[in-house]
């Protein structure tokens, strides 16, 4: 057989090479679905909030806790009764307990924070505690939520997209939304302007 | 661990029908020379001078129509299949312009996330081949071909309960229904053999570049009809084909391939021929010259 060019033949036993290759998939490697919010003072300038800030968020409905106390001893609080603490003569009494998570833990200097989102609820609830400050700011997120499949053998995520968002003004000076789509991106959705000017 | 043995097994076979095409290609032109009994001498063979061949090569040679034997077989072995035919159109038995036209079927599911995707839908090609051997008189072909695909569909993508680990909750989700439609890039290189009269047989890989899909909230095509996996923004594919010539509106003595023989010849039959060609060389151009190359 005549050819134009044995390059043909040094391309086809290439290709066929290139068949042989390994498999791999795009999975995302960051896939981990929460909401960012970036820290700026009032005239919009980035910073690293000085005082330590927890993040509790608001669940609905009430949960039983109980509670152990021993003279001499620390109290304990289980939400599941001890028989054992019992046993070694705590005494026990229950209360109603609201069913709030704490989701950001006394953080400080923080220039941003990442918290995740609610599947089901149409709105969530977050309360912005401060050391330095007895006040608490409480931001209401209003989004919905939907199933994400990037591709079968990566698994299903549950993105968001933001709706609207209000916040109280006892640390906060405004607060807005930067990029309504939350998925595992990394971006900025909202930007918190607190009170004051860095210097 | 499955479907790295499915796709390891996909490409041992690819790779034997690549190896078994060019052996076979390799041999259909290779001279057969028969031995001479002793006091036979060779018999003279009418040479045709290539430039003069050329000129009986007509612009149009006729369709050809292929259906391709290796995409129900994918379909059975794996999670992706098509079923597909072409018409392609030949030029000089040089450029084959050509619109391949199926149904691509996918049903996966995702043996450790419990994640199914469903898809059947038609597609469409277009494009052109081009053949790379000199001698553009015989039957067998080598090409390298470009083609553009397109298809609309939509696709369906169910999964298992999400539960919510921070306010709970728990709910499965079947999307059904989502639109897509997808354009991606191929070229070709390929392999095509005479077997006998107007049947050919040959096969083809194929380098796919995904170039734009729909975007969806919900998800991205895991499958395209006529392309194959996403999985990567580039893909491999082939076809095994059997071809039909159609002689539709192309005149008897345009028939495909002329042999050429540029063997000695005895000086005095060579003499002899010549005076021939050129007392009878309006009768020789109009039959003789177009015989088939192989009968």
């Amino acid at each position: 057989m005549r050819l134009c060019g044995c390059k043909v033949w040094v391309c086809a036993w290439a290709a066929m090479a290139l068949l042989a290759a390994c498999y791999s998939n795009n999975c995302p490697l960051e896939n981990t679905v929460t909401c960012n919010y970036a820290f700026f003072d009032s005239e919009g300038n980035a910073i690293s909030y000085g005082d330590t800030i927890t993040v509790t968020t608001l669940k609905p409905g009430y949960k039983t806790v109980y509670i152990y106390r021993k003279l001499g001893n620390l109290t304990v609080t289980k939400e599941e009764r001890s028989e054992a603490l019992i046993e070694q003569g705590y005494t026990e009494t229950t209360m109603q307990q609201r069913r709030d998570t704490v989701l950001i833990n006394q953080q400080y200097g923080a220039s941003s924070i990442k918290v995740p989102m609610s599947y089901f609820n149409e709105e969530d609830t977050l309360v912005f505690a401060y050391k330095s400050i007895s006040m608490r700011d409480t931001i209401k997120i209003r989004h919905s939520s939907f199933p994400h499949v990037e591709l079968p053998e990566c698994g299903t995520y549950r993105f968001h997209s933001l709706r609207g968002i209000t916040a109280t003004d006892a640390a906060i000076d405004h607060i807005e939304i930067s990029n309504p789509t939350v998925n595992y991106d990394g971006g900025t959705n909202v930007k918190i302007y607190f009170n004051g000017v860095a210097e | 661990m499955r479907v790295m043995k499915i796709l390891l097994a996909r490409h041992i076979i690819l790779a034997l029908f690549l190896w078994a095409g060019t052996i076979v290609a390799l041999a259909q032109n290779e001279p057969q020379q028969q031995p001479l009994m002793p006091g036979e001498k060779p018999k003279p063979t009418k040479y045709v001078a290539i430039e003069e061949q050329k000129q009986h090569l007509v612009f149009f040679q006729g369709f050809t129509l292929s259906v391709d034997a290796y995409g129900p077989v994918a379909y059975m072995v794996s999670d992706y299949g098509t079923f597909e035919a072409a018409l392609r159109l030949n030029l000089k038995n040089t450029f084959f312009p050509i619109v391949e036209m199926g149904y691509g079927k996918c049903t996966k599911d995702d043996f450790n996330t419990k994640v199914t995707y469903k898809v059947n839908a038609p597609f469409m090609r277009v494009g052109i081949d081009f053949n790379m051997l000199k001698n553009k008189f015989q039957s067998n072909r080598l090409y390298l071909g470009a083609r553009y695909g397109i298809s609309t569909f939509k696709y369906d993508v169910a999964g298992p309960a999400m539960t919510d680990p921070i306010w709970g909750g728990s709910e499965a989700f079947n999307l059904k229904g989502i639109n897509c439609t997808s354009h991606w890039a191929e070229v070709i290189f390929g392999v095509e053999v005479k077997i006998f009269k107007n049947f050919h047989m040959g096969w083809a890989v194929r380098y796919k570049r995904e170039i734009s899909s729909t975007k969806s909230d919900y998800s991205k095509p895991n499958c395209i009809p006529g392309y194959g996996y996403t999985t990567n923004s580039t893909c491999w594919g082939g076809t095994y084909s059997l071809i039909f010539d159609l002689n539709w509106g192309m005149k008897k003595s345009h028939k495909r391939g002329v042999n050429i023989e540029l063997r000695d010849i005895p000086q005095a039959e060579e003499n002899t021929n010549n005076q021939q060609e050129e007392n009878g060389e309006g009768q020789q151009n109009g039959e003789e010259g177009h015989e088939e190359g192989e009968e």
